[in-house]
């Protein structure tokens, strides 16, 4: 293994874990966030050589026997995954968050989340899907935190009709 | 618009998400092809400099590489409106990181190693960095063989002798005029640096060169059929001969919405024998090579009433368009004819100017030019406000366009154009408007109030269109083909919906499929403009519709009876009468099989599209004429509160309200706006490139190019949607994507000179410049 | 990406001293990683050797003695240091430094010892660590020594360290009966960023000494004069540390602030300083 080898390109080009992605090279977008012994660490700064002996966790190994972690039904939830590209960092390290802290405040959640740089979704949804997550929350349909409000006063959440959109309607 | 929906309209959550947090999701650069090469770029240090040779024998004499290539190889020009580009440069160099040289290797390690043995002998040139210095007699020429471009006629308008790619002009009654009679005037220059998009996933292209002068591409876009026909008309090659594939796309925000790596994938892989090569930017040539957003320089003059009716509006856009014109052109021609903001204005002229510099060229960014000119123009119009005396939100109530009047290219102005008093008044009374704001919490900061206003309309060409296919599956689910893409926006997601709804078919049963391809999936334009949902969403309306013909036009002949007389529901047709006679979709989709054996019908593909319709080209000289399928207005309120010791601004809350005419999803809308403002408010405060004086990008790097992170957010953000529906969309829906970025410095700015009696006319509104204007108030007498 | 080198990870300093000497200046200490690692892939450096020192347990010290004397090692990440409720307790301005630098990804592999030996003149631990009178002890195969913190800064990114020597530990003095500490950093937005003006500073009521030290406004972070509060007013005080401050500064205009606002800004950092470490009935 060469020594220059970082643990990004590793786990991307060796072993073909492509689920962790490269956003800057330096660290300071935080897209290939990965747990090195249960840490959060941008595994860009990382050389692969370094992990020997240590335990890497990577986002393909979130889910469990196919099923989506309470963590990850959060994110489809609340809206906070659009193109997806800063998502698997973000469950990283919302994963180290709640692993070391599960019952974390706002505040706790923003620090452990601010080194993960997002542009499509203007964060709110992400913190709100760890927020669901720590609370365990039963999955409910619906936007985010805070309604989504008309300008003559109804809410748009109160707009979801009676009838199950799973089943189809009538030509 | 009175039926009951069952599916539009709700909180689907996207299906690819799933892919997303699991870590499936499949980007160029997670794609690996048997043999794949990978390419490094070498990029030129000047700004502006001939090049006089070029030694690739020592890069070519690393083992491992397999192709390097110079612009010298090449003679090929590329160009969305005006062809004045080449895939690496030829002769000279036009901007500090432009492409020079680039080599394909079996390792990127390769080929870096081989780029740096690269051997380029430049002879500097004379450069020009500032658009009006650009603009004045005796500049530098960034392109001297301007004249002999290609560009699209009629539509464009170079200048050749000058730095000038393009000028659009607005010319509505006699504005000079006007002015000069008017109670009272304004005038105001403001200054826009050029920003990046920073998607997540830079730029990255796979191509492989094909036996036959074909080729193949995978590519990180917005518009696989921009790239293949572009790359059809440069390489002179036949459209059918380029496949474009589009993979996951880890966010665009117009920077992907052009040609970008895709030209020098495919000329590398044909060097390298036909095997693939991936180009893929890193974050610093996402920077300092890939294109940005333009600067602009504005200067604003308005004319009013003494009772706050403006009269007229003269504006002077000059836009930085960089190396090259790529969007910059039509940026420069949408930005004039929205230039006056949503205002009833009746002398209105406008000059916007494209100018080249020695900088990394523009193009389309989320707002296309809208918010940098609405930076001006809703600053001024709080300035004339205030010069009369007048409540901002009053005054623009006074003047904000309705039915009746006509817009500054001579639109007629209807009740199917929504309601931008509406919007005005929801964000005004959202954010307390007319309260002076709470005291704040510590002596050394002040808080101030803002608004502004905000619209645009889709900037398209006259013929835009988009196709979509619909086909059943054995099951009796649908598959839906477009080639518009979700790089995050949410629309896959509303078009199933839609197909939902009109099929009646429950969610679950509706496929989109990810992946474009220009060889499987329809044409679509390009996914850009907010046009995507609206026009994607009325083909997949009619394709539905061609679905159901079918299903109707089978059951019908398997039933017995006529085809008028089925209905469809529940994935179930029926003669009305007699719904214990339902035959299921299931038992259609391949066509219709008698207990006897005899079959009917067939695969039931239903195809639909849209074309724009009634837009016409703008006169040369006026440009009057009818450029919009469609406006979307809005408005944001903020509050903010100000460190006077530090500069430092904190948001406390912004209000967004956008007429949406018909909210089709309020989850990706709500995406949309909380993710636009955001991403406005790093233009406000944080965003903008710095050059040296010789032309050097200062900050290509997240280590000074900051983006707003997860302790940036405003202490709140308020969504509102207003649903005045627009004739003509599907359910009543307009576009909405690019709306919420749009005046959200004007609104800040605003506040800020509430809050300081300081009107800051330069972005970003960063500490510094906030806490320097404050020392020069003070200073001042 | 990062060049090509050979990569060792010694259990013993001996053996780590024995491997920089043999490379000379070709070789470097790899502890957290994330300045070197980004200097590599620029290009800024070129190495053919990284020694990686976190399995040398001398180095992952991070305790405090009877005495109150704090010992931080070369090989302790950031966050092991700010989580450490002793320390929180007893040098807040300690934590707060660390609090600000970079994410929390990667204050899991940086250290403060990397963080000073890359003498950035905006190095985020240094003003706290100089107004808390700490030193670097360095070892190298002639020795060990122990090295002032206000000594250890000689120029932009330049330390006094000799090539063959390896900074091993920090160690800060036992604090004076409640000492308080306290560090400001002005950034250019609330998220991560480098400072674009800091000050730290400690006030220990016992002594009355007041310590100030300022960053990125020179070549080199500044430790300041003391200054003896007595019975001065704490008006009084702020100018006279404002003063020291703007005699002291020499900033310059760069991509991330001008010398203007750099001047502006400072003094205000210093005053908020000073009002904070000398409120009445402060904690530490």
């Amino acid at each position: 293994m060469p020594s220059e080898l970082t643990l990004l390109e590793f786990l991307r080009n060796r072993l073909y874990l492509t689920g962790t992605k490269e956003g800057c090279g330096i660290g300071e977008c935080g897209a290939c966030t990965v747990l090195l012994d249960e840490k959060p660490v941008t595994a860009c700064l990382v050389l692969a050589v370094e992990v020997d002996g240590c335990i890497v966790e990577t986002v393909e190994g979130e889910a469990t026997g196919g099923q989506l972690s309470v963590l990850q039904r959060a994110f489809v939830e609340t809206g906070a995954v659009q193109c997806g590209f800063c998502t698997p960092g973000m469950i990283m390290s919302a994963r180290g968050l709640l692993r070391r802290n599960p019952n974390p405040s706002d505040e706790e959640i923003v620090e452990a989340m601010a080194g993960n740089l997002c542009r499509c979704t203007g964060y709110e949804a992400i913190l709100a899907a760890v927020r669901r997550a720590a609370a365990a929350v039963r999955p409910a349909v619906g936007p985010l935190a805070g309604e989504v409000g008309l300008a003559d006063g109804r809410s748009l959440r109160g707009a979801v009709p009676k009838r199950d959109p799973e089943k189809g309607g009538r030509r | 618009m009175t039926r009951e929906l069952r599916v539009v309209g709700t909180s689907v959550p996207r299906d690819d998400a799933i892919d997303k947090v699991t870590g499936a999701a499949r980007y160029t650069t997670d794609l690996a092809l048997p043999g794949m090469l990978h390419a490094t770029i070498l990029t030129s240090p000047h700004a502006s400099a001939r090049i006089v040779g070029v030694d690739l024998t020592d890069a070519r004499s690393v083992p491992g590489v397999r192709a390097v290539l110079a612009g010298s190889d090449l003679d090929v020009r590329l160009g969305l409106y005006l062809r004045d580009k080449r895939i690496l440069a030829r002769d000279v160099v036009r901007y500090q990181g432009e492409p020079v040289a680039a080599v394909a290797a079996d390792t990127l390690d390769v080929a870096r190693e081989a780029c740096r043995r690269i051997r380029v002998e430049y002879e500097e040139l004379p450069a020009v960095f500032d658009p009006r210095d650009a603009m004045a007699a005796g500049a530098p020429l960034v392109h001297p063989d301007l004249a002999g471009y290609d560009h699209m006629r009629g539509v464009f308008f170079p200048r050749p002798g000058t730095n000038v790619a393009h000028h659009q002009k607005i010319r509505k009654g006699d504005a000079p005029a006007s002015l000069a009679a008017a109670d009272v005037r304004l005038e105001a220059s403001f200054y826009n640096p050029p920003v990046q998009h920073v998607p997540m996933e830079t730029h990255a292209s796979i191509a492989q060169a094909l036996p036959e002068d074909r080729v193949e591409i995978w590519t990180s876009s917005q518009s696989p059929y921009t790239v293949r026909h572009l790359l059809s008309v440069c390489l002179g090659l036949p459209h059918a001969a380029i496949r474009v594939h589009v993979p996951y796309v880890g966010g665009g925000f117009g920077g992907k919405a052009g040609l970008g790596l895709e030209p020098l994938a495919t000329v590398l892989s044909r060097a390298a024998g036909g095997r693939p090569v991936l180009v893929s930017a890193t974050r610093e040539e996402e920077f300092n090579t890939m294109p940005s957003r333009q600067g602009l320089h504005s200067t604003i003059k308005i004319g009013s009433t003494c009772d706050g009716r403006i009269t007229a509006l003269e504006a002077t856009y000059v836009w930085d368009a960089g190396a090259y014109a790529d969007y910059g052109v039509n940026v420069g021609r949408a930005a004039a004819y929205s230039g006056a903001g949503p205002y009833a204005i009746e002398h209105c002229s406008i000059d916007s100017y494209v100018v080249y510099t020695n900088k990394v060229y523009g193009t389309a960014y989320r707002g296309f030019g809208h918010l940098e000119v609405l930076w001006g123009i809703e600053r001024v119009m709080d300035q004339m406000a205030r010069k009369l005396g007048l409540d901002p939100a009053e005054f623009r109530r006074r003047n904000l366009l309705k039915e009746g009047d006509t817009t500054i290219t001579g639109e007629p102005f209807t009740a199917g154009h929504g309601k931008p008093v509406e919007c005005l008044d929801a964000v005004a009374k959202a954010i307390g408007w007319g309260r002076p704001p709470a005291a704040a919490s510590d002596p050394r900061k002040v808080r101030g109030k803002g608004i502004a206003m905000l619209h645009k309309a889709p900037a398209m060409p006259t013929y835009t269109s988009c196709a979509v296919v619909i086909k059943l599956d054995e099951d009796g689910a649908a598959d839906v083909l477009v080639s518009g893409v979700d790089y995050g926006q949410g629309t896959y997601t509303v078009l199933r919906q839609i197909a939902a709804e009109e099929l009646c078919l429950p969610i679950g049963k509706v496929h989109i499929t990810w992946e474009c391809d220009t060889a499987l999936t329809p044409y679509d334009w390009q996914t850009v403009a907010s046009r995507f949902s609206y026009m994607g969403g009325n083909a997949v309306i009619e394709a539905a519709a061609d679905c159901l013909r079918q299903v109707r036009a089978v059951a019908a002949q398997a039933l017995g009876v006529a085809p008028e007389t089925i209905v469809c529901e529940d994935e179930l047709a029926f003669p009305a009468a007699e719904p214990g006679r339902a035959i299921a979709y299931k038992d259609l989709a391949l066509g219709y099989t008698f207990p006897n054996g005899n079959a009917i019908g067939g695969p039931i593909i239903g195809h639909g599209r849209f074309i724009a319709t009634g837009l016409t080209h703008l006169n040369p000289e006026t440009g009057q004429g009818r450029p919009a399928q469609f406006w979307t207005y809005g408005a944001h309120a903020v509050e903010i509160e100000v460190d006077t010791e530090t500069g430092e601004i904190e948001i406390l809350h912004i209000a967004t309200a956008v007429d949406a005419g018909k909210v089709l999803n309020p989850l990706s809308c709500t995406g949309q706006v909380i993710g636009g403002v955001v991403q406005g408010l790093g233009s406000t405060l944080h965003e903008g490139f710095q050059f040296d004086d010789k032309g050097q990008l200062l900050n290509p790097s997240f280590v000074d190019y900051k983006i707003p992170t997860a302790k940036d957010l405003p202490r709140r953000m308020t969504p509102i949607f207003l649903e005045n529906p627009q004739p003509g969309g599907p359910y009543g829906a307009r576009g909405v994507a690019e709306h919420p970025m749009i005046s959200v410095p004007s609104a800040i700015g605003n506040a800020l000179a509430d809050a300081l009696g300081i009107d800051y006319t330069v972005l970003p509104l960063s500490p510094e410049r906030v806490l320097l204007g404050i020392q020069k108030k003070d200073k001042t007498p | 990406m990062l060049g090509r080198f050979d990569y060792e990870r010694p259990t013993s300093l001996a053996e780590a001293a024995r491997l920089l000497t043999e490379c000379g200046s070709s070789a470097a200490v790899l502890a957290g990683g994330t300045d070197l690692l980004v200097d590599l892939r620029a290009g800024r450096r070129i190495v053919r050797l990284l020694v990686g020192v976190k399995r040398i347990d001398a180095l992952r010290r991070l305790d405090v003695d009877s005495a109150g004397e704090l010992t931080i090692g070369a090989a302790v990440p950031l966050n092991e240091m700010i989580e450490r409720a002793a320390i929180r307790r007893t040098h807040p301005g300690l934590v707060q430094a660390a609090e600000s630098i970079a994410t929390y990804q990667l204050r899991n592999r940086a250290t403060a010892v990397g963080n000073l030996c890359n003498a950035s003149p905006a190095a985020d631990m240094a003003p706290i660590l100089l107004a808390l009178g700490a030193c670097l002890i360095a070892w190298s195969p002639r020795g060990e020594r122990t090295i002032p913190l206000s000594s250890l800064f000689v120029g932009v990114k330049k330390t006094c360290l000799a090539p063959d020597e390896i900074a091993t530990e920090l160690r800060v003095p036992a604090p004076e009966p409640g000492l308080r500490s306290r560090f400001l950093k002005q950034q250019r937005l609330r998220g991560h960023d480098l400072a674009v003006s800091s000050a730290a500073g400690t006030y220990a009521p016992s002594t009355g000494v007041l310590r100030l030290a300022v960053g990125s406004c020179a070549p080199t972070p500044l430790l300041l004069e003391p200054i003896e509060v007595g019975r001065s007013s704490r008006a009084a005080v702020e100018e006279k540390a404002v003063r020291a401050v703007q005699v002291a500064m020499r900033p310059i205009s760069d991509t991330r602030a001008s010398a203007d606002y750099r001047r502006a800004v400072l003094p205000v950092l210093v005053k908020r300083l000073v009002a904070d470490l000398l409120a009445e009935g402060g904690a530490p």
